[in-house]
């Protein structure tokens, strides 16, 4: 993303737009005013007396709103201007724009401002790929208001523009003719108000200033309650506690509310392309946040609970107990052109729903929402043996039955060359990864604990219990990889190890399915040359034959993989070695202001001395965004035992301190405090110097 | 007024308690117009229990469509979340009552539901 790219959202509402304000969309890149996965605005440029004007400068005053300070010229270095442009920006259903002209001179001004408006009402889907329009487009002057709209059969979505002082409206943009007294300023009010499927008017608001800082103070309100109820951080890593607040804030900025959620609110993946319900993404963010925002994790499971799949539909890769992968709200999804509605094709969204189920349990002792959501359970937990294991092998593996519009990788490493073997040969399917039998593992023993515990159920219990034991014991023999002492990355179709080395180990070491005999190796693997770059742990090892440091899935560090990995070291009783993940990953954090991308590069350490991010990550990333917490989670040792937080620090003399207060959970609100103990190897300790070059 | 929009409904009324539905409770009104005349279907659930009836209640969702693209529900053939989305369907009220309606229909006819 270029740099002079603003983003401003408010769920999946956002803004992308140029340093000036404008949005001038070509039909492949992602400026405009987007919500629901459907661009409402493609144009929105503004000119004075004819001719563009220059940014000065661009703050983003908080995820939700953004100033432009603009002067009219050429573009030059040498700005001397009489009159100079304030845009602020809100977005709140559409967004607001209140529009300043201030005259410097000591003569009245008369100007001619315009904004130019249209909208193309692309389809997310149809922005990536450059697709054709299939509908109508009708731009409509009334009643002081132009309204956009796109028109398909019964599909509608509509954009209406107002102002405040009234403009000269015409089907392509607003005309103010104004005159500006010396010394003074003259303001307008925009509001753009998008419009879904719902029949009827479109929905008024009013542009006044009054309704617009109601607006703003109402979600400022809201921030500062979602910041308040965390957690407090106090530390001496003065950039571990910006990391913190980064990651709140941002986490607050990705919250989604799906349309019949009834105004509650999950983590959404990403933006700009993931501001929608993802299985994996909301579940993972969720289980990383659990200790800070347990509410998250509330509505993550009760969102996917209620859409769980209850049928074979080959469209949408659904079956009995599925948890969806992803759910769309554009044009493509409502026309069937994609499977979106939702679409589950995604092996690993089932059994880590029953894991976040009894991680949030253990954390609130919410058994309401247990007993409430035993039927999704235990559907989830069914879907694992009847529904699941297409090669009748007991392993859980993936094979799409859309062929034309499905996910071929339905695990979290999901693109083409993810799944390898040493030599670079790629597997057929069906594909049985082995992070997914270690979520599978840790679904049938926490799902055991729950059927115990809350739906008073011993049998099943014993019965998940006996079933995870084998599966177990057959893991260890069936995917260890004995002459490189790890887990293969998969098993392919004739049964046969892909015997590539991967981070996957670490996830396996979090679900507790590889035998204390074996996870001495893979720890030792995990922080060893091949895999550990000193940041983190890359996705796939130096010295397989598609290993690449700016490789998607097959060399780059991933701050969420890596958190998931300390806390399976931690798990193991690796606490050292789990805190030198996680400092490595806070430490790449602060190269990066606080908000850690997807993926970086997977570079040594000591030959790029700061991290380098991958080229097309999008930012902020969910899980991103989440992996400083559970890293501090890990680093704290923080872990429920009845009704009691335990904690159990395990901290880097790097850190001298480290404070977590009123963390909330089933004991009320608890402090943990660590200090800094033992110490980090010599190339792991962070060059200031190379930093401050960047 | 279409024979399988009938059978659909007394075939749940009679079909008794719900496990997928067990949590939830509320009414829907399944508004279908069929050339000019509109057919009401009162749907109440009570924690599973369906009853059905012609009653003209205030429900807690309603829905409005055209009696085919119901009939194509009904078979499995339309997806009611895409028809929704693509204004084929209207709903007001609560709309998490009818993602937990879909529950209950079938899905499409597709040669992997034989097989298994």
């Amino acid at each position: 993303m270029s740099p002079d790219v603003v983003n401003i959202l408010d769920g999946n509402t956002f803004v992308v737009s140029d340093e000036r304000g404008d949005v001038e969309a070509t039909p492949t890149d992602t400026a405009g005013l987007f919500s629901f996965d459907t661009r409402f605005l493609s144009t929105w440029v503004l000119t004075v007396n004819g001719e563009r004007l220059n940014a000065l400068s661009t703050d983003d005053l908080s995820y939700f709103r953004a100033r432009f300070f603009l002067v009219p010229g050429t573009g030059t270095v040498y700005v001397d201007s009489k009159l100079s442009v304030i845009r602020e920006r809100a977005v709140s259903e559409g967004f607001h724009e209140t529009l300043t002209v201030l005259n410097h001179d000591e003569k009245p001004i008369d100007l001619t401002l315009r904004i130019e408006a249209g909208s193309d009402f692309a389809d997310l889907f149809e922005v990536k790929d450059a697709l054709d329009k299939k509908g109508e487009y009708r731009q409509d002057v009334e009643k002081g208001r132009l309204v956009l709209t796109y028109r398909r059969e019964t599909f509608e979505r509509a954009t209406a523009i107002e102002s405040s002082p009234a403009a000269d409206i015409d089907p392509s943009g607003l005309t103010f003719r104004i005159r500006v007294d010396p010394h003074d300023s003259w303001t307008a009010q925009l509001a753009v108000v998008t419009r879904l499927v719902v029949s009827g008017q479109v929905r008024r608001t009013p542009g006044s200033e009054r309704a617009l800082r109601r607006a703003r103070s109402g979600m400022e309100a809201d921030l500062r309650r979602w910041i308040s109820s965390a957690p407090r951080l106090e530390s001496d890593w003065e950039a571990l506690n910006d990391t913190y607040r980064r990651s709140l804030v941002d986490l607050a900025a990705l919250r989604f509310s799906p349309l019949s959620a009834g105004g509650r609110s999950l983590p959404a993946a990403g933006l700009p392309w993931f501001m929608t319900m993802f299985g994996r993404d909301s579940i993972f963010t969720s289980l990383q946040a659990l200790p800070f925002t347990p509410q998250l994790a509330a509505t993550t499971l009760l969102e996917l609970g209620i859409r769980q799949g209850t049928r074979i539909d080959d469209f949408r890769d659904e079956d009995p107990g599925r948890i969806l992968h992803e759910m769309r709200y554009g044009e493509m999804t409502a026309f069937e052109e994609r499977p979106h509605s939702p679409y589950f094709g995604s092996a690993d969204a089932t059994p880590l729903f029953v894991v976040l189920l009894d991680e949030y349990e253990r954390w609130t002792g919410d058994r309401r929402l247990v007993r409430r959501l035993e039927l999704e359970a235990r559907s989830a937990l069914n879907w694992i043996d009847e529904y699941a294991d297409l090669q009748s092998n007991g392993y859980i593996s993936y094979q799409r039955r859309n062929e034309e519009t499905g996910l071929e990788n339905q695990c979290w490493k999901d693109s083409w060359d993810s799944i390898s073997y040493r030599d670079g040969g790629l597997p057929g399917f069906p594909r049985a990864t082995c992070e997914l039998q270690g979520y599978a593992y840790d679904a049938k023993i926490r799902g055991a604990r729950l059927a115990r515990l809350v739906w008073r159920d011993g049998a099943f219990a014993d019965r998940l219990e006996r079933e995870a034991a084998d599966l177990k014991r057959r893991f260890n023999r069936d995917f260890w990889v004995a002459d490189g002492e790890y887990f293969a990355l998969a098993l392919d179709p004739e049964g046969n190890q892909v015997d590539a080395l991967s981070s996957n180990n670490g996830h396996l070491l979090w679900s507790g399915i590889v035998d204390r005999a074996k996870a001495k190796a893979v720890a030792r693997h995990l922080l060893g040359r091949r895999l550990f770059s000193g940041w983190g742990v890359r996705t796939l090892a130096e010295g397989e034959s598609r290993y690449n440091p700016i490789g998607y899935h097959v060399g780059t560090v991933w701050p969420f993989d890596n958190s998931l990995i300390a806390w399976g070291l931690r798990r193991y009783g690796f606490k050292e070695e789990a805190a030198r993940v996680a400092v490595g990953i806070l430490e790449a954090a602060e190269l990066f202001s606080g908000r850690l991308p997807e993926a970086f590069g997977g570079y040594e350490r000591m030959v790029t001395k700061y991290p380098v991010q991958y080229p097309t990550a999008c930012s902020p990333q969910a899980w991103s965004t989440g992996a400083p917490l559970l890293l501090l989670r890990t680093m704290l040792g923080l872990e429920p035992v009845g009704d009691n937080l335990v904690v159990d620090p395990a901290l880097p003399v790097r850190i001298g301190r480290l404070e977590l207060l009123d963390i909330p959970g089933r004991w009320g609100h608890v402090d943990a405090f660590g200090r800094g103990r033992f110490a980090q190897p010599a190339r792991q300790t962070t060059s200031r110097s190379a930093a401050k070059r960047r | 007024m279409g024979e399988t929009t009938s059978s659909f409904f007394e075939a749940l009324s009679g079909a008794g308690r719900q496990p997928l539905l067990a949590h939830a409770s509320g009414t829907l009104r399944f508004e279908l117009s069929d050339g000019g005349e509109t057919h009401r279907w009162l749907v109440s659930v009570d924690r599973g229990e369906i009853t059905v009836s012609r009653a003209r209640r205030k429900a807690d969702c309603v829905i409005r469509a055209d009696r085919r693209l119901f009939e194509g529900m009904a078979r499995g053939e339309v997806n009611a979340t895409a028809a929704v989305l693509r204004g084929a369907i209207e709903v007001e009220g609560d709309p998490q009552l009818l993602v937990l309606f879909q529950r209950i229909l079938p899905g499409p006819p597709a040669k992997s539901e034989a097989q298994r």
